[in-house]
């Protein structure tokens, strides 16, 4: 490669190294830097070191966020998987109105948190909701869904699944559809069919983009925080009040920015980690 | 010779005061041609200010660029514009009980006191001194003036005096009645599918409700050496009080509710009793029938304390520490909290925090239309007479404070702890936070 070349070539890199400073690595390290200081609007910053990090690690409401964001990650992505695969595998065979599904499937991801928010706050409030009076005219017992506190995060984990996975389900449809044909064909003539050629064929053959898609609602799913802010601002109690809530609430809330900075880094920590892990995964799953 | 070098002499000596007297004075169009930026909470006052925000532009030539939202998202957006020392907002809304202290140190408010005496920025007409002493002292901190206040609030009690007329209760004339009175409603068939009591249970919004729950059974926030003192007897009983109506008598879900879900019920008729908002007078009102069959008071006082310490506070408009165009924000504040201003929105439910309104001819006459709105000014009239607008425990961190009193008021009404647990150990919490 001529030097002239090279040197266009680094030219043209650079507004893409600039962006990826100015959007990424400046704010993350600021927000690090935020994170080893005690600071709290109206007062004077302080530089503490990682004391922030050890209040954390003794913080109940951390370690219940922890655990509503691990529970709710968990069981989202496991459903919006299992779901979007048996969609996409649905959707595959559909051959008339292929279109108009598929505009339809798109139709809750398009739409705003804001409007998931309150449609279902209208839809499932306890005592005006539709569910509940839907539930009453069968003779079902009602529930309080997102004012209960034992049911919350399962009220949200449905909310998330209702909205994504067709998300999931599209991108199942796209990797089916590059699925090689011959494989097919040789699995037929040794008489692989049905369930066989779905668990020893499609699904290992499907496995990189699947991941690909864990991989896109794990992040999603970790910061996680519309439509729960919406619905219930963390409640009843701190029933669902997860580590971005409660990280929002100490920032913005409490003007306690130091800290909100600190739980943040935390949490972009574990997101990080998610992402190696299923990086790695992929590795190991490609064809 | 002499007599015209007299009148010269004179003539001088006028046009000499007239320069000085000039330059003082006065000109609503100094600005003219500028746009100031303001960012309010949606609340009946901004929602009228930028439906009228066209005649300021008219007197002005001032433009106004608008942008309302909801409490929380205004708070976040707010917060966002400052800690970035944004000149972007010029003119916010702030409650300074509940963030006056902060925001001040911070620098996020614009000392208004040059301007307020600066005879060449401020109206003649404007009369400072109108607005109540309590009101005034509000929007001081340190001395110096940080916003005017635009409206005077607190909770009230509302009840559909049909529910009651038709289960043949008789209104709560003490606060201890208030469990009896719910019981016999809860009873009644007549009631139909109304609930019988409702307030707010989400816990950021939960202290404004309580406070006068705890007063009026005689509890306080302080202890006199200025400690958290919401685990004494009284205070706990005033929490319990309110935490036991909304889960025996509440609705379903009222863990999640605030204003909205409560007004929308006691707005169509579907709900007996609440402890609520002067400020949603106007929308109460929206709903057909309302004005015949609601009740408004204030909270009743405690029967064995003889207590009545409601809340009372006002919201007020101040000019942001980072605007690089104050006076014309400052020209904008006169205008929307003139007298005139205050008269016309009177009408759309803002209670007037200026004497002369209150006591106007205009003010008196739009009450004396309808019981109901006499019902309403009376009770304003009282909770300024009697009420406080310390809703929170000793701290300068009020937000964490009240939020945490929300927390411990849920837990009583979820069950997850009995009274006594949860208000000691919010004591402990509240402790750390001085």
């Amino acid at each position: 490669m001529s030097a002239q070349r090279a040197a266009s070539l680094q030219a043209l890199m650079w507004p893409a190294v600039l962006f990826v400073f100015l959007m990424v690595v400046f704010p993350f390290g600021f927000a690090f830097w935020l994170s080893l200081h005690d600071y709290k609007i109206g007062q004077a910053i302080r530089f503490t070191g990682l004391e922030n990090f050890l209040l954390i690690w003794r913080d109940e409401l951390f370690w219940n966020g922890f655990r509503l964001t691990l529970q709710l990650y968990g069981l989202s992505l496991v459903l919006q998987l299992v779901l979007g695969v048996a969609l996409g595998l649905l959707l595959n065979r559909i051959q008339r109105m292929r279109s108009l599904v598929r505009t339809l499937m798109v139709s809750p991801f398009m739409l705003p948190p804001v409007v998931i928010g309150m449609m279902a706050i209208v839809i499932l409030d306890p005592g005006m909701g539709v569910v509940n009076h839907l539930l009453k005219s069968v003779h079902l017992p009602t529930s309080l869904f997102l004012a209960s506190t034992e049911g919350v995060i399962y009220t949200i984990v449905f909310i998330d699944t209702w909205q994504w996975t067709p998300f999931v389900a599209l991108i199942v449809l796209g990797g089916l559809q590059a699925l090689p044909q011959r494989i097919y064909e040789a699995a037929a003539i040794d008489g692989a069919r049905g369930w066989r050629e779905l668990v020893y064929i499609t699904l290992p053959m499907l496995g990189p983009t699947i991941l690909t898609a864990a991989v896109l609602r794990s992040v999603d799913l970790l910061r996680f925080f519309d439509v729960i802010y919406i619905t219930t601002q963390g409640g009843p109690g701190y029933a669902s009040t997860t580590l971005n809530i409660y990280a929002y609430k100490k920032a913005f809330d409490f003007a306690d920015v130091g800290y909100a900075s600190a739980l943040m880094i935390t949490l972009s920590t574990i997101v990080f980690a998610a992402v190696l892990v299923f990086s790695q995964f992929r590795k190991k799953l490609s064809w | 010779m002499r007599a015209n070098l007299k009148c010269l002499a004179v003539a001088m000596a006028m046009v000499c005061c007239a320069i000085p007297t000039m330059a003082q004075s006065f000109n609503w169009k100094k600005h003219d041609g500028q746009t100031i930026n303001l960012l309010l909470n949606n609340h009946p006052w901004s929602q009228a200010i930028k439906e009228m925000s066209g005649e300021f532009t008219n007197k002005t030539g001032i433009k106004l660029r608008v942008e309302i939202f909801n409490e929380e998202q205004y708070r976040a957006r707010l917060n966002t514009v400052l800690q970035a020392k944004s000149s972007d907002v010029d003119v916010y809304m702030s409650l300074k009980f509940r963030e006056g202290t902060m925001y001040s140190k911070a620098g996020w408010y614009a000392d208004l006191t040059p301007l307020l005496n600066n005879p060449a920025s401020t109206s003649p007409d404007f009369r400072y001194t109108d607005f109540g002493e309590g009101l005034r002292n509000a929007e001081t901190i340190n001395g110096k003036l940080v916003g005017l206040p635009i409206n005077l609030e607190g909770p009230l009690f509302y009840w559909n005096k049909d529910i009651f007329s038709r289960c043949n209760v008789a209104e709560p004339m003490f606060l201890e009645d208030l469990p009896d009175t719910a019981a016999k409603l809860k009873a009644c068939q007549a009631k139909g599918d109304a609930t019988v009591w409702a307030a707010r249970g989400i816990r950021g919004a939960i202290a404004y409700a309580v406070s006068a729950f705890i007063y009026n059974s005689g509890g306080d926030f302080a202890s006199p050496n200025g400690k958290p003192n919401l685990c004494a007897p009284n205070s706990i009983k005033g929490a319990e009080m309110y935490a036991n109506l909304l889960r025996d008598y509440g609705p379903p879900g009222a863990a999640n509710h605030t204003f909205t879900q409560v007004i929308e019920m006691l707005g169509q008729g579907k709900l007996a009793m609440t402890h609520e908002s002067s400020n949603e007078f106007s929308n109460i009102m929206k709903f057909t029938g309302r004005e015949k069959d609601i009740g408004i008071k204030v909270l009743p006082k405690g029967k064995a304390t003889g207590i009545s310490k409601p809340i009372v506070f006002g919201w007020g408009v101040s000019v942001s520490g980072y605007s690089t165009k104050k006076e014309p924000a400052w020209y904008f504040l006169q205008w929307a909290t003139s007298a005139d201003m205050q008269s016309r929105l009177v009408r759309r439910g803002v209670a007037p925090p200026r004497s002369s309104v209150f006591n106007g001819p205009d003010f008196k006459s739009w009450t004396g239309e309808l019981p109901i709105r006499q019902a309403w000014a009376n009770s304003l009239i009282e909770i300024s007479k009697t009420g406080t607008a310390i809703s929170y425990p000793p701290t300068e961190r009020v937000v964490e404070a009240r939020e945490m009193l929300g927390g411990a008021v849920q837990k009583i009404f979820l069950g997850q702890a009995n009274a006594k647990d949860a208000m000691c150990q919010l004591d402990a919490d509240l402790a750390k936070l001085q």
